[in-house]
């Protein structure tokens, strides 16, 4: 495993004069830092640049606590925070769990989004806010990532076996056996751009940032959160973005609570600036 | 998780005995021109060298007396440097070469040899490098002799998917068919497969959405004369009237859809076939196996997952299937069972002689079935440390598992053997008639399997599993040797003659000669022979890399030379060849095999040997400029 430390550069400046100060004091305070668990490759919300949604949000928690953003950068998917740098302690928190999210211990949420169908803005498929839509529709390819309720959509509307090809292809065919491959967000925008994929099934806030930037001009709909396959239990559709800590840190949990209190407002321009429609908070 | 199982229905049975069962097959059909050429110890003419796929030549010239003697002769660069399955093929004057991709393929003149005649070169999209899934290897070619009006042919296979026939005496494409389709992930690895005027090809790709099958071409013409699919609808597998009739408990009619599968996951459900064919001109039926269920992971796929993991008898004309017996039901290990088969005539326990097959699985079992009804007649452990399984109830079909090697969630397995290589892979082995005996070439790998599942945002989720391999039990675990073993069987006695250990596997197959010998190649780079009668080795020679084809012996002009590829790759080959260093890599073979770096490197072609280094070329004046032709 690789990873790195290492402060953003927007702040190193900032970071060079305490430094020096400390340095020359020799016993002044340092800056006290969240450790931030981050992976280089997972945009729109962690990028190797720092400039996605969470590194932004991260940022603005971290000035609500009078911290600065310590990045621990994993190059691996941010499915592997919470096992491989959360759990071994190499970092103190993950931006962008599910609240329910057993491993950790999470804050409360910072936002609340669901899956959405990406369409051409005019003359793309009839898909109204249910996922049975995906059925009566004339839509027959679907840009979704692998294992993600989208895809339980696609099975439970008869429409996945006939998308396998497609979906694989949109990862270029590489080996899955035992391997996290997954679709990037940007392609399930550019899929129905381009009009490859008849419409996206994803969550908002994957796409959103690419959705804002199309040159075609797409829309986002959000699906009704009434999601029950025929032989199943509810699967749910929106959910509760929250940051997650390991279990026994509840010190940190309750100082990142009150810190999204303080900093909702600028999270909420962010949100917005990223084009991520937000649902009401789920009390 | 719940499993599917499912018994034939009584009634079937009873409607079916009304109708006679085997004995009454046609009488061969007389003038297949394979039958005789193979017959020729002058030719190799498929990969097996007959159509029983014996890899047995009755050449004597070499033997056990004089195999010391043995010497390189000459040999061939194909100019491809990934891995090299399978033997070539000579038929009279030439011999016929191929490769991994971009799949050369090559015709050299005998007299002279070395000599190209021709050869083809087809331009491939390099998007199938990429759908590949482990290296990119090519199993081989087939031979078709031609009937006056249409030329003899060399069949083909490309790693994009196509199937191509060459003209054997120009190498000018005569027909190229689309077999499978790279654009939805299906590749070509193996070789085609001619019974008198049809060619088999299967298909590659299982875990990409692909749902397996095997098509007959008309050999003249391209034309597709039917297609059987691994699951599905019984129409598409395409079941014979009396399909199992001689083993309803094997299962029969209506089970390779939701039955065995949940909901329409058999679309997808893999079942490919790549591995080896043989055939019966009287029973008309052909045999092989077909893979592994998709997708890999066993948590996405409740149920028996019909018919993938299956041994098949097929009638060649019509592509019905008359047996079917699956080893591996709802397989957790990705025991893909496409190993050879291999046809014997026997006496049973008995003393009744009968029409067999022996299979060598990849999940660590030998099989012999009655090739005529596909009734199981004998099912034992390719060697005492296989564990997922306690034994294979001869009645019932059923492998009797145990639970502790099983890869269910929130278990962790150790020591599970085989590995998810298996014990027994794609190597062709071979079957010494005078004998009785199987000399199979053995991967000695085992594995721990820790399953884990990795939520992430939004519900998305990541099932994988932490996958080990290293040397089974009898093996060296400090140094990574001992990966290997090759061993003498008999298929009626369960016996094993003689079983000798080897550094690494050998995954290229065997080849037996009436020389009391036994041929074949490791993967560090020899060429081996061995007593056949007690496996003491006799011989060996240092090839200019290591081995995953099988060797083939011809006699040209009185001399008897024996052939094999060199080229190390394919799956045991991925670390060494796309320089991989994570042990856990390629499913755990980067970790099994991280030492055979430092025995052999990437390069392929062919190294002919003959008693003395005996070669044309004695002549000095062979091959010389003899001035300028008018």
């Amino acid at each position: 495993m690789t990873f790195s430390s290492s402060k953003p550069a927007h702040s190193a400046l900032l970071g060079a004069a305490i430094l020096a100060l400390a340095l020359a004091s020799g016993a002044a305070r340092a800056v006290e830092t969240l450790k931030v668990c981050a992976s280089k490759i997972e945009a729109p919300y962690s990028t190797a640049k720092a400039d996605g949604l969470e590194n932004r949000i991260a940022k603005i928690v971290a000035k609500a606590m009078d911290r600065e953003v310590d990045y621990v950068w994993f190059d691996k998917a941010a499915i592997f925070l919470v096992r491989d740098g959360l759990d071994k302690k190499l970092c103190d928190v993950v931006f962008g769990v599910d609240a329910d999210d057993e491993r950790v211990l999470a804050t409360k949420p910072y936002f609340r989004t669901g899956y959405v169908y990406v369409t051409k803005a005019s003359g793309g498929p009839e898909l109204g806010s249910s996922w049975k839509d995906v059925e009566t529709s004339n839509a027959t390819k679907f840009a979704v990532r692998f294992s993600t309720p989208a895809e339980l959509i696609l099975k439970a509307a008869g429409k996945y076996e006939e998308n396998v090809s497609y979906g694989l292809s949109l990862v270029n065919f590489e080996d899955k056996r035992n391997r996290y491959t997954q679709v990037a967000a940007d392609r399930l925008v550019s899929e129905v751009a381009n009009g490859d994929a008849d419409a996206s099934i994803a969550f908002a806030s994957d796409v959103a940032r690419f959705v804002k930037a199309s040159q075609t001009p797409l829309k986002m709909t959000m699906l009704d959160d009434s999601f029950t396959p025929a032989d199943g239990p509810k699967i749910p559709l929106h959910f509760d973005q929250a940051i997650g800590v390991r279990k026994d840190d509840a010190k940190l949990a309750t100082a990142l609570d009150e810190a999204l209190v303080k900093a909702a407002p600028e999270i909420e321009k962010a949100l917005a600036d990223e084009g991520v429609p937000t649902l009401k908070p789920n009390s | 998780m719940k499993r599917f199982r499912t018994s034939a229905s009584a009634f079937t049975l009873a409607a079916s005995t009304a109708l006679s069962v085997v004995g009454a097959t046609l009488p061969a059909f007389a003038n297949d021109k394979l039958v005789e050429l193979s017959q020729s110890e002058e030719n190799w003419p498929m990969t097996g060298k007959s159509y029983k796929a014996q890899n047995y030549s009755k050449a004597t010239q070499i033997n056990t007396e004089n195999v010391k003697n043995l010497r390189p002769a000459w040999a061939f660069s194909t100019g491809v440097l990934h891995g090299h399955e399978g033997t070539p093929l000579v038929i009279g004057d030439r011999m016929y070469v191929h490769a991994a991709f971009p799949n050369p393929t090559f015709a050299l003149d005998l007299n002279e040899p070395g000599k190209i005649l021709w050869q083809h070169k087809p331009k491939q999209a390099p998007t199938a490098r990429a759908v590949a899934c482990c290296d990119v290897v090519n199993r081989g070619l087939a031979y078709w002799p031609g009937d006056g009006k249409t030329p003899s042919l060399i069949l083909k296979t490309q790693l994009d998917g196509h199937i191509v026939a060459l003209n054997a005496d120009t190498g000018e494409e005569f027909w190229k068919m689309e077999n499978s389709d790279i654009k939805v992930g299906s590749t070509l690895t193996i070789a085609p497969y001619v019974i008198k005027d049809t060619v088999l090809v299967g298909s590659s790709g299982a875990e990409l959405g692909v749902r397996g099958y095997v098509t007959a071409y008309d050999v003249k013409t391209g034309a597709q004369k039917w297609r059987a699919y691994a699951t599905g609808p019984d129409e598409d597998i395409k079941l014979a009237k009396d399909f199992n009739m001689a083993n309803p408990h094997y299962g029969q009619k209506g089970l390779g859809t939701n039955k065995t599968w949940e909901g329409d996951a058999w679309k997808i459900g893999g079942g490919t076939n790549w591995g080896w064919y043989a055939f019966d001109p009287d029973t008309n039926l052909f045999y092989y196996g077909s893979g592994n269920p998709a997708p890999w992971n066993e948590t996405m796929r409740p149920g028996d997952n019909k018919w993938t993991m299956t041994i098949w008898g097929r009638d060649i004309d019509t592509g019905e299937a008359k047996f079917g017996y699956q080893k591996t039901p709802h397989d957790e290990w990705d025991y893909a069972g496409v190993n050879v088969m291999m046809l014997s005539e026997q006496e049973d326990k008995t003393g009744k002689m009968r029409k067999l097959l022996t299979h060598p699985d990849r999940n660590g079992i030998v099989y012999t079935l009655d090739r005529e009804d596909g009734t199981l007649v004998s099912a034992d452990k390719l060697d005492d440390t296989v564990n997922w399984v306690k034994q294979v109830d001869l009645k019932t079909g059923i492998p009797v598992r145990d639970p502790e090697f099983a890869t269910r969630m929130d278990h962790k397995a150790t020591e599970i053997c085989p590995s998810a290589m298996g014990y027994h892979n794609q190597g062709h082995d071979s079957y010494d008639p005078e004998k009785k005996l199987f000399f199979m070439g053995i991967n000695h790998i085992c594995m721990d399997w820790e399953p884990f599942q990795l939520p992430y945002r939004a519900g998305q989720f990541f099932v994988g599993a932490t996958l080990w391999m290293y040397p089974g039990p009898k093996g060296d675990r400090q140094n990574y040797e001992g990966l290997g073993q090759i061993k003498a069987y008999n298929a009626i006695s369960g016996k094993y003659a003689w079983e000798k250990m080897e550094k690494f596997s050998v995954w290229g197959g065997t080849l037996a000669t009436a020389g009391d010998l036994v041929f074949y190649g490791t993967l560090d780079g020899f060429i081996k022979a061995r007593n056949s009668k007690t496996g003491e080795l006799l011989w060996k020679y240092r090839l200019p890399s290591g081995v995953i084809g099988h060797p083939m012996t011809y006699t040209h002009k009185g001399t008897q030379y024996v052939a094999i590829y060199y080229g190390v790759g394919g799956w045991p080959g991925v670390g060494l060849v796309f320089d991989l260093n994570d042990p856990t890599a390629g499913l755990g073979a980067v970790g099994a095999f991280k030492n055979l770096a430092n025995y052999t490197q990437m390069g392929g072609g062919v190294q002919v040997f003959a008693l003395n280094g005996k070669n044309p070329y004695d002549d000095v004046n062979i091959g010389e400029w003899t001035g300028k032709a008018n």
